[in-house]
């Protein structure tokens, strides 16, 4: 009996937690759509900000974020993969593996800020870029490193062992199996790490905010040490506005654009993700 | 090959350049780091206030996201017919993508608001509000890896309790959270890392003031954490002097802390992929 | 190929470590100072479209810290330069231009105001900072907690009220409950709340914040308008200034030289402070 009763308290209390947790999780998404919404008009979209950013668009703030993100793509995905590959071909002493793993999982804890102050102090100060847009791209593909690596080494553990000792028969080497078939069969999970990557980056503000970022008369960059606006830098000065009633609807407007282009990214490797898992060799 | 190397290079770099940076502030300032005033116009640099703001506002957030998330995945996991599962999941991996300015957003046009009302406070920018703010966003992160670790139990063991006849709230508590117990302490680790870590969302709400709160526990008060502090004057002081020094030296105890915390969540899976 | 991919981002690195900046003017700096150079500089641009000019927020710190360490052509500050960041950067030699003047006024929160609470003298307004009162009834107001509201320690309005108020620009507010940075940050927090105290420049008063008046020793009160800052009667009023490493020439110069200009100080008298020429 008291079981009973004691399993219909259970019961409510996961039902009333499961409540409370996706109302504000739904509460989250419709806040943003709501009120971006009245933001998003064409102008805005494809126009320069004005006036602190309570007027004008967002055009450069998205051609901004665009541009470090997919040049971080560019810079990090080689290098991921080749960790990635390095470490199932050649390492093959267990320690290693261990330290490797251990580097890669730290990189990935590493607070957004902390890589913020290690890109002023390496590149703005000690190398004397100053504020460089690129620089910024180079701050980002380091972070999103880690998630590249381990996405991509999923997929190459996931290549049948049979694939390796075929090719080795065939008289291959190293270097050749690695070309002809580990790359081909695992290109498809390191790019969907990418993707997630991407999808952390673009939104990031904190690393890029010194050292890639001004606030205002930012066009496209005519080299690579010039600043760039940014979609979160940009939502971050307007926040700071946020009983302007217009900085504020700009607010949204930027932050539904930003969720946009995030999802974006994630959904694409989600669906990858999916589709991947049921492949079967 | 050279991207590896390039790798642990960038890794140790990072570490190196912090505390590279920060040794003026330690060999200068030493113990006296760990007192109470931060005042750079007189040189004083104590990050008491800001080590007792992390933790506060950590605390919260993990009081708040901890029961909430892990309820919420044994609905996910256990009560939630296998239909929806596919798509709940998703969402709810999609909403941990959200980035952390718009939390930051939310939380200055409304969540403090809010707070002030409820509370009736002059100011909303307390520790409380950035640590809902952050409960907010490492819940989807709780949800998902606790979710993951119940549903890959392999059946049997449900299957075994169920045949002696044990009510579902037993089964859970009983056989599964035990068995789960070490990746969801995972899963919470690894969600405590991304809130000491998270600057945007509570330099925006915290208050900014260095100073810990009168009484201490009073968490409705405004406060300061390490990455509000860095977030708000790494770009006011000078590079080479003992202020940015000293935010240094903040950074590189936050930077500490995380990796240590992040080494000991690598033990937790690891083992637990051993024994099972 | 994967090394010849490392190598060309190699390469591509140390090709940006060494390129010169064309032509791109730098601008970064004091809050107060930023709507009138942001807008100037679209106007500018608009006028010569062949240059470029950047500008950045961040605070009166920031600016003299990003000329001293020469990323920024122009910085944009509201106070004076301290000897200490003088020292800072024995390479750099300050120049200082003015382009207007404005006043940093103490402001409350619109409730604290229309219940009466229209002027205090410099000793109250000290105390409250100080920390030796903390409730608006003290001052014959409703009896509600001051909310103190301060600011980053390196901001240029800051430095300025602080030296006039609590006689040290870098004084310490053992009062302050929130602190907080750019004009406009402090000007949504005074907005949300109804019981605060601030520091604002007067071109960020509205009707949700209003400047109170200052009573002066002789009793007489002061108003923050800008009649009382031209003539120099509001005690707290300070220079809008724009720094340079050295004497500017080129682009530099001829921006400066526009808001020096006709244009630019209509600029300057349309976002609510006072031109040079006054």
């Amino acid at each position: 009996m008291k079981r009973n009763v004691k399993n219909i308290a259970f019961k409510s209390v996961i039902w009333t937690a499961a409540l409370v947790s996706i109302v504000t999780l739904l509460f989250l998404i419709s806040t943003l759509i709501w009120k971006g919404f009245g933001a998003i008009t064409f102008d805005f979209i494809f126009s320069e900000s004005k006036n602190f950013g309570s007027e004008g668009g967002i055009i450069y703030q998205i051609i901004g974020s665009l541009l470090l993100t997919l040049c971080a793509a560019l810079i990090s995905f080689p290098l991921a993969l080749g960790v990635a590959i390095y470490k199932s071909e050649y390492i093959k002493k267990r320690s290693l593996q261990t330290i490797t793993d251990t580097i890669v999982f730290s990189l990935n804890g590493i607070p957004s800020i902390i890589f913020g102050i290690f890109g002023l102090i390496f590149f703005v100060n000690v190398l004397h870029t100053g504020i460089s847009w690129f620089v910024g791209s180079i701050i980002l593909a380091i972070m999103i490193l880690p998630t590249i690596i381990l996405s991509s080494y999923q997929s190459i553990i996931s290549i049948p062992i049979s694939y390796r000792e075929n090719a080795m028969a065939l008289g291959m080497t190293q270097w050749q199996v690695i070309r002809t078939v580990i790359i081909p069969r695992s290109i498809d999970g390191a790019f969907t790490g990418l993707l997630l990557g991407l999808a952390r980056a673009i939104g990031e503000t904190a690393p890029i905010m010194f050292i890639a970022t001004a606030f205002s008369g930012v066009t496209f960059p005519r080299s690579l040490v010039e600043p760039v606006s940014t979609l979160p830098t940009h939502i971050l000065a307007l926040a700071q506005q946020a009983t302007n009633p217009q900085a504020l609807e700009n607010a949204w407007g930027s932050s539904l654009v930003l969720v946009t282009l995030v999802f974006m990214f994630s959904i694409s490797a989600l669906v990858r993700r999916i589709q991947y898992s049921k492949i079967n060799y | 090959m050279a991207s590896t190397f390039i790798s642990i290079a960038i890794t140790l770099l990072i570490f190196i350049v912090l505390f590279g940076n920060s040794y003026d502030a330690f060999s200068q300032i030493g113990w006296d780091l760990f007192s109470l005033t931060w005042n750079p116009a007189k040189d004083q640099f104590g990050v008491l206030s800001m080590l007792y703001g992390t933790f506060a506002v950590t605390l919260i957030a993990l009081l708040l996201a901890v029961p909430l998330g892990i309820a919420t995945a044994i609905f996910t996991s256990e009560i939630l017919p296998d239909r929806f599962r596919l798509y709940v999941k998703s969402a709810i991996e999609l909403l941990a993508g959200i980035p952390s300015i718009i939390y930051g957003l939310i939380g200055i046009a409304l969540v403090s608001t809010w707070v002030a009302s409820i509370f009736e406070l002059s100011s909303g920018r307390t520790l409380v509000t950035a640590g809902i703010l952050l409960a907010i966003m490492i819940l989807p992160t709780i949800i998902t890896l606790t979710d993951d670790a119940l549903h890959n139990i392999p059946k049997k063991y449900k299957e075994t309790s169920k045949g002696l006849g044990l009510y579902p709230y037993e089964i859970i508590q009983k056989t599964l959270l035990p068995l789960a117990k070490r990746n969801i302490a995972g899963a919470v680790l690894l969600a405590l890392g991304r809130a000491l870590g998270e600057t945007m969302a509570v330099m925006l709400l915290v208050g900014s003031i260095d100073k810990i709160p009168q009484p201490f526990f009073n968490l409705l008060s405004p406060g300061q954490t390490i990455t509000s502090k860095l977030g708000r004057e790494v770009g006011e002081s000078a590079f080479g002097s003992l202020h940015f020094s000293a935010l240094n030296a903040i950074g590189f105890l936050l930077l500490l802390i995380v990796i240590t915390l992040t080494i000991c969540t690598q033990l937790y899976f690891r083992k637990e992929a051993r024994s099972l | 190929m994967k090394k010849i991919l490392t190598l060309s981002v190699f390469t591509l690195l140390v090709v940006a470590c060494s390129q010169p900046n064309n032509n791109t003017v730098r601008v970064a700096g004091s809050t107060t100072v930023l709507p009138v150079v942001s807008v100037a500089a679209e106007s500018y641009i608009k006028a010569h479209p062949n240059s470029k000019v950047v500008v950045n927020a961040g605070g009166s710190g920031v600016g003299v810290n990003q000329v001293g360490s020469q990323q920024v052509e122009i910085g944009m500050i509201s106070r004076d330069i301290t000897q200490k960041e003088i020292n800072q950067y024995p390479q750099t030699s300050f120049t200082t231009h003015v382009i207007g003047k404005d006043a940093v006024v103490p402001v409350v929160s619109s409730e604290i105001y229309d219940a009466g609470i229209t002027s205090l003298t410099l000793e109250q307004i000290a105390k409250i900072y100080r920390g030796e009162i903390s409730n608006w009834k003290e001052l014959n107001g409703p009896d509600k907690d001051i909310l103190v509201i301060d600011k980053e320690a390196s901001r240029g309005t800051r430095h300025v009220f602080m030296e006039i108020v609590l006689g040290d620009k870098e004084a310490v507010a053992a009062g302050a409950d929130l602190v907080l940075g750019a004009n406009n940050e402090e000007q949504t927090a005074l907005t949300q709340s109804d019981s605060a105290l601030g520091i604002l420049s007067n071109a960020w008063l509205n009707d949700d914040v209003k400047g109170i008046s200052i009573i002066m020793p002789d009793g007489e009160i002061v108003e923050p308008t800008l009649e009382n800052i031209i003539n120099n009667k509001f005690p707290i009023t300070r220079d809008l200034v724009l720094i340079t490493n050295g004497e500017p020439m080129g682009e530099i110069k001829a921006f400066i030289d526009y808001i020096k200009g006709p244009e630019g100080q209509k600029i300057v008298s349309k976002n609510g402070y006072v031109s040079i020429s006054k």
